[in-house]
């Protein structure tokens, strides 16, 4: 094309005109990557679950194109189970770190340490695994402070229910049991659990003879056992995280003949079976995933992934911590932005589809507000038990694989089975 | 003497070093003020333990004896009353000098390893005390405490960073004053100081009181920092190593060192912080190299590069 | 039927107790060391246990033989990388040498616990039991483990007891404890002495970390409680007796027990701190202490 003399140096102009005007927007366009703090136990079993996860999550969506072209980035922080240190690190990673929300932590109170945190630093905060009821509680009373805090597990009281839901079936319909004895360590996660245990279990025809609870630092479980096989109640209803390996061997090696049901929340991990030489045999826990269990469409792809990607099957909290990788992703993807009140408006309206269930958060008004939405369609948590080397599910029974099996020590009464 | 101590090489160099300190704040960023903050209260536990050792050469096993109950009394007291922070921490520092004289008592009548172990006791018997009243004290989970002296990490920046100045100003001129001198005597030969006329207890005493008073002091101060007190901050035996290491990483017997090693082991736990799993195994190697080949500290260190000059 | 459950419990953790007592005496009673990095020491031995008999699939027999050896290994690497570099520097005082060791002790016992941790997570482990199952002992079921742990407790102290006052090494060792001039006068290796004992010492430990493993479990964590309790179960009895040690070790062993079955397992320590500081205050060298 010709072009007079006169035209090239105004078309000059006009091209650097244009392109100074683009650059900004240019500019604009490349924000940098969204990062993701993610804090946890790195050296505990079940904790060093999260950070894998969050990763295999972030590396999926980036090979996806990231979140409209912008990629994910995880800075992890090993907090050492320590509150203090989960403090500094979330302090360090929105001020150093500059991230746009965190996944942080199994342990109940470490998160409860980091909720006021989130608050007064205004950054969106998801838990993938502590239970205590008191992180809900405290959003729903003080929602405008708060409401950076979402609950990205069962509350206690929900997995209490969960557990008497299941005792139903398989404990008093299936083996006629009659009594019960609750034991649980004393920590900040059990409190509701026993009162919701102390309500729901009699409601479903065990009577509750005893409800022991014993320090997180027991090592000597012999008078325990001993007491509760005074007792002579038909099950022992567990609600124990923080010790796990212990009680468990020494129920097998002292022969204890009632058998254990409830929560327990080392036996959800792949290597129980190893570190207690076998003797987890027949316990029953309750869970949000087990081996080969197709809770949803997603759940065997991201174990399958996990386990080519770090050698081992996921914690429970590699699950949630995944699925929560996500759910931010999508919610920034809603929101058109990391603004944190925008990302919390975004993430009240969730309706994903995770690895354990359909995922739902609770509105403002619920006294549970941002815990998990849970029932049929939502997320039920499955029942599940160790038998020769292998976690098999029992519950519910459209996922189940197995019947209840119990050692030969152990002692069932009337037994249906 | 005010003229000599003053002119004396460690002294202004620590007085640049505060001067420098201080305008920190200006350029660097809230985590790393955050964490100075709580390096320059371990840096008064540090100095307030090293009193003790260097001078009274009492090992004091278990510092965090009197820090938790000046911090824990504090604590409790405003969680349950919410009473002026100053009164608090009066009360603090008062439990901690009770403690402190309790603790002195049964301590000074005994030698040797006889005096760790009982300082060893009384923390184990704090910590189970704390985790047993639970209600109280908030037992394992900790205490939150309802009052902050300040949110802003300048503030309380400056805040730790005065009382370190001052408490170490007031420890260094008290270990090289005449009645530092008298507990250097008692603590290196007892029987030749009682014998020169000095009452060894009475000055021991005095100097588990004036290690008691700053210890609980720093204790409380820390809490209102924080807002929250817990036996894995205050008590454990854990913390206890690091306020011991602190100071013998400095350099016992020179005050100013502990306060330097104290800060030394905090920034460097931090900055190890990326190695995650491995940090506290190479903090406590370097600090168990440090012991084994720099026995005089890292001041020590420096004294002898500059005599070898 | 509840006074034998006490009875033969009590029996089995006191055993235990003064087995890893006894080892922290016998260091003390001979070298003057106060070993802070006890308790990392016997969980290593049981970790090292765990790993062999488990994970690298040699069975309960050698894998329990590997972390005995491995306790002896760690007491001789504690006593020469850093008692013997402490106990021969010129650059401290004597009255000092204490205090250094104590605290570098307590470092490396903070970095074999550290280093558990790492490789092996702060998970509790358990040890392949060398014996299983249960016996019926005056209508009380108990497990045979712990008789096992008993017995083998007892057999150590005795072999122990045998060593020290049979054995020309053993009669040098104790003489070494009373008089060490008076040892070299004798044309015997100080030096030799020392590394003998911190090996029975590493033996004890191991064996005693071993047994914990399989009886209770242990995990990282269970490091500072351990030299914790051994430090006042020595105390008690008094620093440097072995008879003392083994003596309190059973007081402190049923006081626990009586306290867990009787009141609540939550104030187990409880009792026995409580007689620890009465000691302190009243009779401060121990029931049978001599230093």
């Amino acid at each position: 094309m010709q072009m007079s003399c006169a035209a090239r140096p105004l078309i000059g102009a006009v091209c650097v005109g244009i392109s100074l005007a683009a650059a900004p927007l240019a500019r604009a366009e490349d924000p940098g990557p969204i990062r993701i703090g993610v804090i946890a136990e790195a050296q505990a079993v079940a904790g060093s679950s999260i950070p894998s996860a969050a990763q295999l999550a972030a590396d999926e969506i980036n090979a996806q194109g990231g979140v409209d072209g912008r990629k994910i980035e995880i800075v992890s922080y090993d907090n050492h189970s320590s509150s203090a240190e989960s403090v500094r690190a979330f302090q360090r990673a929105v001020s150093e770190d500059h991230v746009n929300a965190v996944i942080g932590s199994y342990v109940s109170e470490v998160v409860l340490a980091l909720e006021p945190w989130a608050g007064r630093l205004k950054t969106v905060f998801i838990t993938p695994g502590a239970a205590s009821d008191l992180i809900t509680a405290n959003i729903a009373k003080d929602y405008e402070h708060n409401k950076y805090t979402f609950h990205g597990y069962l509350t206690s009281s929900s997995i209490a229910r969960l557990v008497c839901d299941a005792a139903k079936d398989m404990l008093v319909d299936g083996l006629k049991m009659k009594t019960a004895v609750v034991m649980s360590e004393d920590a900040a996660w059990t409190t509701p659990l026993d009162a919701s245990y102390a309500e729901c279990l009699p409601k479903i025809g065990l009577n509750v003879l005893d409800h022991i609870r014993f320090s997180p630092d027991t090592t000597d479980f012999t008078p325990i056992f001993n007491k509760i096989e005074g007792e002579k109640p038909d099950v022992i209803i567990t609600g124990i995280s923080h010790v796990g390996v212990q009680p468990t061997v020494q129920w097998k090696s002292q022969q204890v003949p009632i058998p254990m049901f409830g929560v327990a929340s080392q036996a959800t991990n792949s290597t129980f079976w190893k570190d207690t030489n076998g003797a987890t045999e027949g316990v029953a826990y309750q869970g949000v995933s087990g081996p080969g269990v197709a809770v949803t469409p997603k759940t065997l792809p991201f174990v399958d992934a996990f386990q080519k990607k770090f050698g081992n099957i996921p914690s429970y909290c590699g699950y949630t911590a995944y699925d929560d990788v996500y759910i931010i992703a999508d919610a920034i993807h809603r929101a058109g932005s990391t603004d944190s009140d925008k990302l919390v408006a975004a993430m009240e309206k969730t309706d994903y589809v995770g690895t354990i269930g359909r995922v739902q958060f609770l509105p403002e008004g619920d006294p549970h507000v941002h815990g998990l939405k849970t029932g049929e369609g939502l997320i039920t948590g499955l029942f599940l038990q160790w038998q020769n080397g292998k976690q098999v599910n029992m519950w519910p029974s459209s996922l189940a694989s197995g019947k209840l099996q119990f050692p030969s020590f152990v002692k069932t009464g009337t037994a249906a089975n | 003497m005010l003229a000599r101590i003053l002119k004396s090489p460690p002294v202004w160099i620590s007085l640049i070093v505060v001067a420098v300190a201080s305008t920190l704040p200006l350029y660097v960023s809230g985590y790393v003020l955050g964490l100075l903050t709580i390096a320059y209260y371990f840096g008064v536990f540090s100095m307030a333990w090293d009193l003790l050792f260097g001078f009274a050469n009492e090992v004091n096993f278990g510092p965090t004896f009197l820090i938790g109950l000046g911090a824990y009394t504090a604590g409790i007291l405003d969680s349950l009353y919410q009473p002026p922070i100053i009164l608090c921490i009066a009360a603090g520092v008062a439990a901690s000098v009770t403690g402190g004289v309790v603790l002195a008592l049964p301590a000074l009548r005994v030698r040797g390893p006889y005096f760790g172990l009982t300082t060893l006791v009384a923390v184990l018997m704090l910590q189970n005390f704390v985790v047993v009243a639970a209600e109280l004290t908030g037992g394992e989970i900790g205490l939150t405490v309802p009052d902050v002296i300040s949110i802003n990490d300048r503030t309380n920046y400056w805040i730790a960073l005065g009382f370190m100045t001052v408490s170490g100003a007031i420890l260094y001129g008290l270990s090289r004053s005449p009645v530092g001198l008298i507990l250097q005597a008692s603590g290196q030969d007892a029987v030749q100081a009682a014998a020169l006329g000095f009452n060894v207890t009475k000055h021991k005493l005095a100097a588990f009181i004036v290690s008691a008073f700053f210890s609980g002091l720093a204790g409380a101060l820390m809490v209102f920092y924080l807002g929250a007190a817990s036996v894995g901050t205050f008590i454990d035996v854990t913390v206890g190593v690091q306020v011991i290491v602190g100071a013998v990483l400095g350099g016992r017997r020179t005050i100013l060192g502990a306060a330097i090693g104290a800060v030394f082991l905090i920034a460097m736990g931090e900055a190890l912080r990326p190695l995650g799993d491995l940090s506290t195994f190479i903090v406590s190697a370097i600090a168990l190299f440090v012991v084994l080949v720099f026995p005089g500290g890292l001041l020590g260190m420096l004294k002898g590069a500059r005599e070898a000059t | 039927m509840l006074f034998w459950q006490i009875l033969i419990d009590g029996f089995a953790i006191s055993a235990l107790y003064a087995l890893g007592a006894t080892g922290f005496t016998l260091i003390f009673g001979v070298t003057g060391v106060l070993n802070l990095s006890h308790g990392a020491i016997m969980v290593a031995a049981a970790v090292a246990a765990w790993a062999a008999a488990g994970n690298w699939g040699l069975g309960p027999y050698l894998g329990a033989m590997f972390g005995v050896g491995v306790g002896v290994l760690l007491s001789l690497a504690t006593y020469f990388l850093i008692v013997q570099r402490l106990q021969r520097s010129r650059a401290i005082r004597e009255e000092e040498k204490e205090i250094f060791i104590l605290t570098a002790t307590l470092l490396w016992g903070i970095m074999i616990q550290e280093a558990i941790a790492y490789l092996f997570t702060n998970n509790a482990k358990t040890v392949l039991p060398i014996v299983e199952g249960v016996v019926t002992i005056a209508g009380v079921r108990t497990p045979a483990n712990e008789i096992f742990t008993a017995c083998v407790c007892w057999l150590a102290i005795g072999a122990l007891w045998l060593f020290v006052n049979r054995t020309r090494a053993g009669k040098a060792v104790l003489a070494a404890s009373m008089n060490p001039k008076g040892v070299t006068l004798l044309g015997i290796e100080l030096s030799a002495v020392y590394v003998a004992v911190w090996a029975v010492y590493g033996a004890l430990a191991g064996i005693a970390g071993v047994l914990l493993g399989m009886f209770l479990g242990v995990s990282s964590y269970s490091a500072g409680p351990l030299t914790a309790s051994a430090f006042s179960i020595v105390v008690l009895g008094g620093l440097g007796s072995v008879s003392g040690s083994l003596i309190a070790a059973y007081i402190v062993g049923y006081l626990e027990t009586l306290t867990a079955y009787l009141i609540s397992p939550a104030y187990r320590a409880i009792p026995a701190l409580l007689l620890l500081v009465a000691v302190m205050y009243v009779r401060p060298r121990g029931l049978l202490g001599r230093r």
